[in-house]
């Protein structure tokens, strides 16, 4: 700004009466006015007519030394409050994303527990042949029990019917001594 | 009363997206394709609660004062205060049509189960196989009159081994509620 007011200012205080002759010389149909010549050959003054000086706010260069809160600074370009959905298409996008998480939800609970039946049924099974093999164990020991309880019982009567016979020898023998004194 | 934003739409549908398989998109189509855009069905939140209607009658609902306006449409439930969306009983009407996992109750169970009761083994007639746990279901009778809510208390294998008093079903919702909280049911 500083030179054009100078370059203004020269044509008026520096020539004095003469500057009045010439704007009338200038003012005459067919002479080319003298200031726009001027103008043309000064090619600095006329770049900075042109420059547009931009303010702060629409660069969009943040203030020094102020903090925003996350919630105050608002995007540009959208749209403030809340988002709202009413059309079909976003609500149908929406509902698959929300349908799929399902989908996946119990698809996996059900895997799980058709993993967990079957680590169930195997343990049921592992259960039931132990049982059975100590059921088996223990009539095997039942058997043996019994078989060894009827020999001893055969020779418990075989002996039973010899000491019978020696203790009727005996007190036969016995009646024999009795005497009276 | 306004439109759902984005977040209450997701905890709608994961919420109703529970009882309902695929068929739930059925919910918010047009009834038919050469059908007015005023027939589709909307989701509109008016105090806490989401009411589930036709958009013509939104539309004419708007003319109303918020303060004048005590209910529209079908109540489907309401979002608690933590941003929870609690479904009511209101909303059978709209979610058994569209039910993945059933469970039918014997006319001697109909009657605990609308006092508030879970369902006992020997009271289930029936059930959708292949059940997973705490899945939630939709309760009938045996003559297909939807009953309520519930959520599963075990698989469908592993309550067969049920003794006859074990629960099989959680009760969430019936329709005793009509009676039991009719004072609270309409009322914010």
């Amino acid at each position: 700004m500083a030179p054009l007011n100078s370059s203004r200012k020269k044509p008026s205080g520096g020539k004095g009466s003469s500057s009045s002759a010439k704007h009338k010389i200038s003012k005459r149909p067919g002479i080319v006015p003298p200031l726009q010549p001027k103008t043309k050959s000064n090619p600095g003054l006329v770049k900075k007519k042109k420059r547009r000086v931009y303010t702060e706010k629409e660069l969009g260069i943040p203030k020094l030394n102020t903090i925003k809160p996350v919630g105050v600074d608002i995007p540009k370009g959208k749209k403030r409050g809340k988002v709202f959905v009413d059309d079909q298409e976003g609500m149908m996008t929406i509902l698959s994303i929300v349908n799929a998480d399902k989908e996946g939800q119990i698809e996996s609970k059900l895997m799980k527990s058709r993993h967990m039946e079957e680590v169930r049924e195997a343990r049921q099974k592992e259960a039931e042949a132990r049982q059975e093999q100590k059921k088996s164990k223990l009539d095997e020991t039942k058997d043996s029990l019994r078989r060894k309880g009827r020999r001893k019982l055969d020779l418990d009567l075989n002996g039973a019917v010899v000491k019978h016979q020696d203790e009727n020898k005996e007190s036969k023998t016995r009646r024999k001594r009795v005497s009276f004194a | 009363m306004r439109e759902l934003t984005e977040s209450e739409m997701k905890t709608l549908f994961d919420k109703v997206a529970n009882y309902t398989g695929r068929s739930l998109t059925n919910l918010i189509a047009p009834p038919s394709p050469d059908s007015a855009p005023s027939e589709r069905f909307v989701f509109r939140l008016h105090e806490s609660r989401v009411y589930y209607l036709k958009l013509a009658l939104a539309n004419l609902a708007v003319s109303v004062a918020r303060e004048n306006l005590l209910s529209l449409g079908t109540c489907l439930g309401k979002f608690t205060k933590t941003g929870k969306f609690r479904l009511h009983i209101t909303a059978l009407d709209i979610i058994a049509p569209h039910a993945r996992y059933k469970i039918w109750i014997k006319p001697n169970g109909e009657m605990p189960f609308l006092y508030g009761g879970n369902i006992v083994k020997a009271h289930i007639g029936r059930w959708s196989e292949d059940c997973p746990e705490h899945q939630a279901v939709v309760v009938y009778s045996m003559d297909d009159t939807p009953l309520g809510f519930g959520v599963t208390a075990r698989s469908t294998a592993e309550s067969r081994r049920l003794d006859p008093t074990g629960i099989t079903c959680f009760r969430q919702a019936d329709i005793g509620e009509y009676l039991r909280e009719e004072d609270t049911l309409f009322t914010t």
